[in-house]
């Protein structure tokens, strides 16, 4: 397990490298630079151009490449051109928010799609199945800001039960909070405040896992041995809990190391609707200002963030199914 | 949007593990296989007919503004979706999106094929060092979230549509490039392979008069699914302001804006969201049951 | 079956845990006003590690002790020589206090300094206000306010509006309470930008980023930054100007439109400020539970023509072009009246304002013959104007993060493309947009102007030829001379006279062609009372304001 893990971690190596090279690449072909967005409408070009001198964006852009890799090696992302903090602090103030928002829409997606797909799979063809379908085929062919804002105008505005933007206290704060003091208050506020973004992110995601729960589910049910213990006369349930469901799980579980990827991306619009406080704005808001370091700094955090998820998947998947490992 | 290109890829290894079903089910299957093929079908018919013959099926001119008009409803003075903010008749106007939502679909999923079945090809056929270095690229391309990479590329390329499809295309190829990549890599050991290898065809003869119409197949099941992703993608670019350039106008393009007035004109956003939706899950339904069908006859060989 | 009853027992287990951990608690919100004795019981044996959250209560039932307001962007840098962003500026409005503070009708008012003269047209000299201290205790003093425009006018500080500063030659404290500003040149509109707020020295000069912790002498102190969160202040309870009316304010950042007025009818904010949408004004208009007040802004919309463009240096051809531009049915139907149909770059909350200079009526006719006379007709019957053999074409450039301009855009290539000009529509990101601008590489750029306190801001940098704001590269002598002039002449009567002339000019030239003057709107909850919209778009309103409900 430990060369396992000491290999992937090699293989992420030139992957980062070379996300480093593309990003740096890719935001000094947009055209404008962070002295100019910085300074603002009213400079004169003497000023812009003094800025980018301190700024270091009039060397050659093969030394600023060489900069930007002599201060990753070092472990410094460098400062926020905009906000004048460090890029790893903004990373650690808006990440959490973020990853909160993904695992609570991946909850939701799971708890949707796992009795939808298990139901829709042993109830082939009924009109359970049919309208499990369509909502899968559904979710995936919706626009995520589309629904957002659907869902602020239904459950904030008219019925006023959600807050309609923004982020409470962080959930785990919270929590402690509510023990420490016996008030249900905080971790209720976190919670509101979770549940339309994380619907909205995690829509997406549950109409994709429950196909993947359906698909994996009828073939299990298909097996052999699961038709032999029918036919022993084992009580259904017990056969769907037992043998098929334990067995389609692993593929799921895949599906949803990626989509936990995916909920990153999908991240960037939800928390432009809701206001929230995460790396899909910031990230956002950096290119749009042109705010270099922390551009990079984020994508970075984003791609290690996508490799980790990945290396946990695949040692869960290991150790779901033991025939892997011996392979 | 992005999120379901991984999807396929998975299912479709899924696909290739899947054990002959039986008689009954397999009778069932395809009856309901079909059924997805015929009204994912028909729905892609009428869509492309609707694009093809736009200036015929709409009842305005979608340029025309009356600004006296404004934010009509629906049947109002003889618009059957209502108007616009400009007064411009929205049925028009989405029947004409018809043209630019499946371009932006159909050119920016080519594109994506182009590149991801020449380098899956490469990768799979010769291995080893050129097909490392293709995988690190697929693997670099892939620890981005996708729309954020779309983002940056049609801010580094500029608006319009052209430049839209270029960056959809340059996002979405690395599904198809691992799915060809594992179809060759199994191919290539197949007798057929090896004859024709014996008899002395070289590498551009096999890879592409043997290898690749054999795996044609997922290849279209997975790019028909592929249009829909780049069709809601294009309207999220839209929603960030990264979209197509005025006059033109996609169904995405539409309702973003549309979104601006959803309190108090909420058919400007209702009516191309529901041309989107219906137009992915037409694209969707096509490609699950071709994938299902070619999948049972590959199985029957 | 054996192992799934154990699980089944824990699960019982632990659910009977839940039930009785919950069972327990309470359900308070510690900062509402209901917040009795419950709470107090539940926390008061833990006050030392809740102190923050549970200690913040009102003084009276009746007045909520919070505004919350909604802000479309975060907030940069919060220090006052610096920021740029109108967030951030909302931020040192209620943090800091500048020497003076501009009035509704934009006249200075005392602030930090409370008096001004002038022994000569190079000297100005101002009476601090005693006894006022920076939110950390420290008394304010001259040094301050000379450090402050000592570091601005520093060229490796890199403030942003240095430019407006520039005719400073120094600063001198005379004493205490008195400092001195020597000019190099008469400068009429200094007064005006003397409300950038001053700074403490000692915070500034141990190195402290004044940046993310602004510490200023104003109404309300900052007291947490969670960033594209929120902001919170606390009311400055020895506030010179008076303890402020309500304890708290937090800028809540909501970056999309719709959802920052839905916020607002759903109650869980109370105020918001342009941008809006314009579609939305008028549905919380009809609601009553919401106040909506409108007053003219201090900036205008309008189309730069590039006049170093082959087709466009040519006046009759942009005079032909104004005429195509309905400034009604842009103030009507895209802004809904929040913005106001415009007409010259004097604005009307400006003292130099005059109804009288005007930019050209919409009459296709007149642009037709104007075109004729410029040579361009359409010979090949195409529907589009040609000279030469070359059609007569134009790209029309805006910024995507605003969507009324877009649909400006979109609308006026309508309107040109139907009156024979060949028109393309380019929206591209601010950055992009405006280096496109600074190159001079664009033809007809649609763009607004900010914070024009006076004519001088309105005008000096924009028609000006040395000037680097000057995109369209637009060049007129006599304009130069009068620019220049209403800079030394100190008094009102005479420069209303001079910027008049040179507004007559520009306008007549379509060097610009001024479409709207901006509208501020603020949209509040009705309990809020107290607040006085200003044209600057200022927030310093609010520490006059409360909610009783």
């Amino acid at each position: 397990m430990m060369t396992f893990v000491g290999k992937r971690i090699l293989h992420l190596i030139p992957v980062l490298l070379g996300i480093s090279i593309l990003v740096f690449f890719l935001l000094h072909l947009i055209p404008g630079d962070p002295a100019m967005t910085l300074l603002g409408q009213e400079a004169t070009p003497e000023e812009i151009n003094r800025l980018r001198e301190v700024l270091g964006l009039n060397e050659p852009l093969y030394i600023q490449l060489l900069v930007f890799l002599k201060n990753l090696a070092l472990g410094d992302l460098g400062t926020s051109i905009f906000q004048d903090v460090s890029v790893l602090s903004l990373i650690l103030t808006h990440l959490p928010a973020t990853l909160e928002l993904a695992t609570l829409a991946l909850l939701i997606a799971l708890l949707i799609a796992i009795p939808l797909g298990i139901v829709s799979a042993v109830k082939q063809f009924s009109w359970v199945d049919y309208v499990s379908m369509f909502f899968a085929q559904l979710g995936v062919s919706m626009p995520v800001f589309w629904l957002g804002v659907l869902l602020i105008i239904g459950f904030s505005v008219n019925l006023n039960i959600f807050p309609s933007f923004g982020r409470g206290e962080p959930l785990v704060e919270s929590i402690l909070m509510t023990i420490q003091s016996g008030n249900l208050f905080y971790i209720i506020d976190s919670l509101k405040h979770l549940i339309l973004p994380a619907l909205t992110l995690g829509v997406m995601s549950a109409a994709i896992i429950t196909r993947m729960v359906r698909s994996s589910m009828l073939e299990i049910l298909n097996e052999d041995y699961v038709r032999t213990a029918e036919a022993k006369g084992v009580r259904s349930f017990w056969i769907i809990m037992k043998h098929a469901f334990r067995n389609a799980l692993i593929p799921v579980i895949t599906i949803v190391g990626l989509q936990f990827g995916n909920l990153m991306g999908g991240a960037i619009v939800t928390e432009t609707v809701f206001g929230w406080p995460g790396i899909g704005r910031l990230i956002i808001t950096a290119i749009s200002q042109r705010d270099f370091p922390v551009v990079q700094g984020c994508v970075l955090a984003i791609a290690l963030l996508f490799a980790f998820i990945n290396l946990i998947v695949d040692i869960l998947y290991a150790v779901i199914n033991p025939k892997i490992k011996s392979n | 949007m992005e999120y379901n290109t991984e999807i396929i890829n998975q299912t479709e290894i899924e696909i290739v593990n899947k054990k002959e079903p039986g008689r009954v089910r397999k009778f069932f299957s395809f009856i309901s296989n079909s059924k997805s093929v015929l009204i994912g079908g028909v729905i892609v018919l009428i869509i492309i007919i609707c694009a093809l013959f736009a200036p015929v099926i709409s009842t305005h001119d979608p340029y025309e503004m009356q600004m006296s008009d404004r934010l009509l409803e629906p049947m109002e003075k003889g618009h059957l979706l209502g108007t616009d903010h400009y007064g411009r008749d929205l049925f028009s106007r989405i029947v004409y999106g018809a043209r630019v939502s499946l371009k932006v679909g159909m050119v920016s999923v080519s594109l994506s094929l182009l590149i991801g079945v020449i380098l899956g090809l490469v990768a799979g056929y010769y291995g080893g060092w050129l097909d490392s270095i293709i995988m690190r690229i697929v693997d670099i391309v892939l620890s981005f979230p996708v729309l954020l990479l779309a983002i940056a590329l049609v801010a580094a390329l500029g608006p319009g549509i052209e430049n839209v499809i270029i960056a959809l295309g340059l996002v979405y190829w690395t599904n198809y490039a691992r799915i060809v990549r594992a179809n060759v890599m199994s191919l290539k050991e197949e007798e057929f392979i090896q004859a024709a290898r014996t008899i002395g065809s070289n590498d551009f003869r096999i890879i592409f008069f043997n290898i690749l119409p054999n795996c044609l197949a997922p290849i279209i099941v997975v790019g028909t699914l592929g249009i829909g992703i780049a069709i809601v993608a294009e309207a999220t670019l839209s929603f960030l302001g990264l979209g197509i350039q005025p006059p033109e106008s996609s169904w995405g393009w539409t309702l973003a804006f549309g979104m601006k007035f959803i309190r108090d004109a909420p058919h400007l956003s209702i009516y191309p969201g529901l041309a989107i939706m219906i137009t992915v899950l037409g694209f969707n339904l096509l490609g699950d049951g071709v994938r299902d069908l070619t999948d049972s006859k590959l199985k029957r060989k | 079956m054996k192992k799934r009853n154990i699980f089944s027992k824990w699960l019982l287990c632990l659910g009977l845990l839940v039930l009785i951990v919950v069972a327990g608690c309470s359900y308070e919100d510690p900062e509402s006003e209901s917040a009795g004795s419950n709470s107090d019981q539940n926390e008061g044996e833990e006050a030392g590690s809740d102190n923050s959250t549970s200690n913040s209560k009102s003084s009276s039932n009746s007045v909520a002790n919070k505004i919350n307001v909604g802000l479309d962007v975060d907030a940069g840098t919060m220090d006052p020589r610096l920021s740029r962003d109108t967030s951030a500026k909302r931020v040192v409005e209620i943090v800091y206090d500048g020497l003076i503070r501009l009035n509704a009708n934009l006249e200075p008012q005392p602030s930090l300094a409370t008096d001004w003269e002038n022994p000569d047209a190079t000297t100005w000299i101002f009476t601090l206000r005693e006894g006022v201290t920076f939110h950390d205790g420290e008394p304010f003093t001259a040094e301050d306010v000379k450090y402050t425009f000592d570091t601005i006018l520093d060229p490796d500080f890199k403030a942003p509006y240095a430019s407006l500063y520039k005719p400073i030659d120094s600063v001198e404290v005379i004493d205490e309470t008195h400092v001195q500003f020597n000019l190099k040149e008469p400068y009429a509109p200094l007064l005006t930008y003397l409300d950038v707020g001053i700074i403490p020295k000692h915070v500034a000069e141990k190195g402290d980023s004044l940046s993310s912790n602004p510490i200023g002498t104003g109404p309300y102190k900052m007291i947490e930054w969670k960033k594209n969160s929120k902001i919170t202040f606390e009311a400055n309870k020895e506030y010179w100007g008076g303890e402020p009316t309500t304890g708290k304010i937090v800028y809540n950042i909501i970056p999309d439109n719709t959802t920052r007025v839905a916020a607002l009818e759903s109650g869980d904010i109370d105020f918001v400020h342009s941008p809006l949408s314009p579609q939305d004004i008028s549905r919380i208009k009809a609601n009553k539970d919401f106040k909506v007040v409108e007053t003219q802004g201090l900036g205008f919309t309008y189309l730069n023509f590039n006049t170093e463009h082959e087709i466009l240096s040519d006046v009759k051809v942009r005079q032909g072009i104004a005429h195509l531009i309905n400034k009604e049915v842009i103030s009507e139907d895209i802004y809904q009246n929040m913005d106001k149909p415009g007409k010259s770059p004097l604005i009307p909350a400006s003292w130099a304002y005059s109804d009288e200079i005007t930019g050209f009526e919409f009459d296709k006719e007149k642009a037709k013959k104007l075109f004729a006379d410029a040579g361009w007709t359409d010979t090949n019957n195409d529907g589009v104007l040609d000279k030469n053999g070359k059609n007569l074409s134009i790209t029309l450039s805006t910024h995507s993060e605003d969507p009324n301009r877009i649909q400006i855009v979109e609308y006026l290539q309508n309107v040109f493309t139907n009156n024979g000009i060949e028109t393309e529509v380019l929206t591209n990101e601010w950055p992009t947009f405006s280096t496109s601008l600074m190159e001079g590489n664009f033809d007809i750029g649609l763009v607004g102007w900010l914070n024009l306190v006076g004519p001088d801001r309105s005008m000096y940098n924009q028609f000006h030829s040395e000037s680097g704001s000057n995109y369209g590269g637009y060049d007129n002598a006599r304009v130069d001379e009068l620019l220049e002039e209403g800079r030394r002449v100190l008094d009102q009567s005479k420069r209303t006279e001079i910027y008049q002339e040179a507004a007559q000019i520009v306008t007549e030239e379509v060097a610009y062609d001024v479409l709207l003057y901006q509208g501020y709107i603020a949209m509040y909850n009705k309990d809020l009372q107290g607040f006085d919209i200003h044209p600057t778009g200022s927030l310093y309103g609010l520490k006059d304001a409360k909610i009783t409900k």
